[in-house]
């Protein structure tokens, strides 16, 4: 017996009858293995929540049979979900089958439920980091198209501001002129005056009362003010042009201050109650800059210690400071308030007050005097205490940059290695531009400041080619234009024009082989003037009746950036260089019929062919007065028992880079 | 727009398994004209409402109610996806079922509505122990704690729940209380000691907006 199985653990049903009210009356063995127990109410089984659906359930089995009815009831602690088959008993109760759902069902179904919700979870996670990623790049996009449309207005912004600049320079231009125009204008009644005045005081057409020579005393003086008015304001309007015109010389600070001295000595009006004292320099300070300049800017600041102080002293001294020169003008007069300190600076920004109103000035002394320290490379300052006195410091390099800048790129030697290219522009600080651009690429700047002087440097030296910058006053550039291009020997020199205005219609007409507007770009220029050189190389006439000799030179510069012209006898050699104008002529000392000074002198005859450097080539030994006679004319005498290709090559270079013909900058890079 | 019958036609595909035809049905209706709000409150929350009361009568077996359920869910996953997003508000909301409340659909939907509508967004799902709770509120330093009760049984665990957050986490945060426990009774929410209650997700958005003040 005790071998056949308890099925009833086993079993998932359960057999239950129930009074009306749900009091358990009786149960099978399985139901009390559920721990169900008589008298307990079924209806307590219920899992929280399901109350109402339990007890719904119960009272429509008392009515009628049910069957296949779920039910979650909890069993031993735990929920269970049940399936119920019901009946009334017939006597008021209920009969009961319950059939519980295996546990794992129940589980997996929980499972499954939260894996749901996870995966939700994750589904939102994902959704939302996308929708940030997308914010994000809508964002960076807005922020994209703003940039472009910041971008367009800048761009927009600069060609307004291009205009602007060129409208103001222009605007700047034509009240310079202006200014100049009729201050030149004042100029003339003012010397007429000053000048009549003279006559009457000296008496010339009879003497004058002393009241009328007082009162032409006190024309004269008025005549005078406003002569210095005027030369004032035309200082001020050259140096708002930017013409201001830096002349630079060498000289001692001790040996400045003594003429200083002696010509601001007059300007001391009460000697008794103010001292002028000029500090004795150290002797070893010595300038190299504008003297006109540093001088006028003294006088300026003298003159205006001595109007506004009324006792005690004005001093003025010079220092040094590393590579800097200090002059110092203090005085002990009326002193300026902090607040001022800029408006003094300002043209005819006089400051009020009751010994300002009486002395007299311009007020254009001290806006000019900045302008003036400005253009030598250093500034005005003041410092000053009202009622105290007041000191300006004038600080300007010992040395004008521009002088070692300048003095670097002017006596350069012509470097045969490198084309010149002759650079006319009168503002310094281009023509440093200019020369870091093409020194780089090969090229050497050889800078003319003036027309003039580009014209005397055009005697020596044949450019590659000319930049030309069309001044501001820019008719006599116009004219070298035409003048370059009329005359056969610069004809052919590419010239780049170069101007801050669109004149390029003028500029094509007159002959230029470019024109740009300023500035120009460093690539674009290298480039081209790269291409005007390229096939511009040297070119070299050989005259020579030996077919052998010629062959050899011509073997010898073969590779080199030279065009060979051959010609076999004087004349015909005479002929080719008027017509070919070589850079350099191999003349061979004894021709056949002729002889070299023959030649020569008909080449010095020719003003077109009377530059070329001539290089006598000869087998012979020459006699001491031919030698001497040739030398005086010619190059160089060169041996043929002696020539070489090296030799060759050598001197023609030496030849050339005398003549300010180099070598094709690539085709050296090449070699 | 006839939602009844919307949501009696969604419902059929629901319990009849059938989890493509009610994604189509879904897209139909939005291709409609039916905005993603409606289908997901006049649809789905209805339908899901529905089942909730088929299953108390009896008609509808736990496993077809976890079934129709699953279905709702991925429902609500496809709305998400529809949804015209509103420019987010800056507040963060945490969502949370009171411990022993495992209805958790009601508070995904009400995660989803406060999403949609700008809010950002911690849900915490079914049944969330209070330690839980109250870790999450101290890291995530939430603008407001949104609790969801479905089942009335649950109501003294949402009490405890609003006593303990207000005596244990570290930051004094708002507290909102809805669900369907309140459904036929509000009035059950005032013992809750709760600062707001929410009966529906849209509502309670507009609540939600005035008492943190955003969208003024």
């Amino acid at each position: 017996l005790s071998a056949e199985p308890n099925w009833d653990l086993e079993s998932r049903e359960f057999a239950l009858r129930c009074g009306p009210d749900g009091k358990v009356q009786w149960r099978d063995g399985r139901a009390a293995n559920r721990n169900m127990k008589t008298g307990d109410s079924f209806l307590a089984l219920a899992v929280p929540g399901t109350e109402e659906k339990l007890s719904g359930f119960f009272s429509r089995a008392l009515k009628h049979p049910l069957s296949n009815v779920e039910q979650s009831l909890v069993i031993g602690g735990e929920p269970v979900t049940c399936f119920f088959h019901a009946r009334p008993d017939g006597v008021g109760g209920v009969l009961l089958l319950g059939s519980s759902m295996p546990e794992d069902y129940s589980k997996s179904l929980r499972q499954i439920e939260e894996s749901v919700e996870e995966m939700q979870n994750l589904n939102r996670q994902i959704f939302r980091q996308k929708r940030e990623i997308e914010e994000q790049r809508n964002a960076l996009q807005r922020t994209l198209s703003e940039l472009e449309d910041s971008n367009k207005g800048i761009t927009t912004l600069h060609l307004e501001l291009e205009d602007k600049a060129e409208v103001l320079q222009r605007t700047a231009d034509m009240r310079a002129r202006v200014v100049a125009n009729v201050s030149h204008e004042f100029r003339t009644p003012l010397h007429a005056i000053l000048g009549l005045s003279r006559l009457l005081l000296e008496g010339v057409d009879g003497p004058l009362s002393v009241e009328q020579k007082k009162q032409m005393q006190f024309i004269r003086t008025s005549a005078e003010e406003l002569g210095a008015m005027v030369d004032d304001l035309l200082d001020l309007a050259s140096a708002e042009a930017g013409k201001m015109v830096v002349r630079l010389q060498k000289f001692a600070a001790a040996d400045f201050f003594s003429a200083l001295r002696g010509t601001l000595r007059p300007l001391a009006r009460a000697p008794e109650l103010v001292t002028l004292r000029f500090i004795e320099p150290d002797p070893a300070i010595t300038l190299e800059t504008d003297q006109s300049k540093v001088s006028q800017v003294l006088r300026n600041l003298v003159s205006n210690a001595l109007k506004f102080t009324e006792r005690g002293s004005v001093e003025v001294a010079v220092t040094t400071h590393q590579d800097d020169v200090i002059f110092t003008v203090k005085d002990t007069g009326i002193g300026i308030a902090s607040v001022d300190f800029d408006r003094i600076f300002e043209e005819f920004g006089q400051i009020d007050s009751a010994l300002q109103a009486r002395v007299k000035g311009t007020g254009l002394g001290l806006p000019l005097s900045r302008r003036l320290a400005g253009s030598l490379g250093g500034v005005l300052t003041v410092t000053s205490v009202v009622g105290a006195g007041s000191t300006f410091t004038l600080r300007i390099p010992r040395v004008h940059p521009e002088v070692r800048e300048m003095h670097a790129i002017e006596t350069q030697p012509l470097d045969p290695g490198r084309a010149p290219i002759l650079v006319v522009e009168d503002d310094r600080k281009t023509i440093f531009i200019y020369e870091q651009y093409l020194s780089m690429a090969g090229f050497q700047v050889v800078p003319a400041r003036t027309i003039a002087d580009a014209e005397r440097l055009l005697r020596t030296v044949s450019p590659a080619a000319i930049v030309l910058d069309i001044m501001l006053d820019g008719e006599s550039s116009w004219t070298f234009l035409s003048r370059l291009k009329q005359e056969e020997r610069t004809r052919d020199i590419p010239v780049l024009v170069v101007t801050v205005t669109n004149k390029e219609q003028k500029a094509r007409a007159l002959g230029a082989d470019e024109f740009w507007l300023k500035p120009v770009d460093r690539d674009q220029l290298i480039r081209k003037l790269r291409s005007l050189r390229a096939g511009a190389d040297a070119r070299v006439l050989v005259i020579d009746d030996d077919d052998r000799a010629r062959y050899l030179v011509r073997k010898y510069l073969d590779d080199g950036p030279y065009q060979l012209i051959e010609a076999s006898s004087g004349p015909e050699g005479v002929a080719a260089a008027h017509d070919h104008r070589p850079n350099v002529i191999l003349l061979d000392f004894l021709l056949k019929g002729t002889t070299a000074f023959d030649v020569l002198d008909e080449l010095k005859a020719d003003p077109l062919t009377r530059h070329i450097p001539v290089i006598i080539v000869t087998s012979h030994v020459l006699e001491a007065g031919d030698r001497e006679r040739l030398a005086r004319q010619t190059e160089v005498i060169l041996s043929k028992d002696s020539l070489s290709r090296e030799l060759a090559i050598n001197r023609i270079r030496d030849a050339l880079s005398k003549a300010g013909v180099g070598g094709s900058p690539v085709a050296e890079a090449a070699s | 727009m006839d939602f009844a019958g919307m949501c009696a036609r969604y419902l059929r595909t629901q319990l009849g398994g059938d989890r493509r035809a009610a994604l189509q049905f879904i897209e139909d209706a939005l291709r409609h004209g039916a905005s993603p709000e409606d289908v997901r409150c006049h649809v789905v929350q209805a339908a899901q409402r529905e089942i909730g009361r088929l299953w108390q009568e009896d008609q509808i077996s736990i496993a077809q109610e976890h079934m129709a359920t699953a279905i709702s869910q991925l429902a609500l996953a496809h709305l998400f996806q529809h949804a015209q997003f509103r420019d987010r508000v800056g507040r963060k909301i945490l969502v949370a079922c009171v411990p022993g409340e495992h209805h958790e659909f009601p508070a995904r939907l009400l995660a989803d509505t406060l999403d949609i509508a700008g809010y950002d967004l911690r849900f915490l799902g079914a049944d969330v122990p209070l330690d839980s709770l109250l870790r999450a509120i101290d890291s995530e330093h939430p603008d407001a704690l949104a609790l969801s009760v479905t089942m009335v049984f649950n109501l003294p665990s949402a009490r405890d729940t609003v006593r303990v957050v207000r005596s244990r986490s570290k930051q004094q945060v708002p507290i909102a209380i809805g669900g369907g426990a309140f459904g036929t009774t509000p009035e059950l929410a005032e013992g809750i000691g709760a600062d707001l209650v929410a009966t529906d997700a849209q509502g309670f958005i507009a609540t939600l907006d005035g008492f943190l003040g955003v969208r003024a």
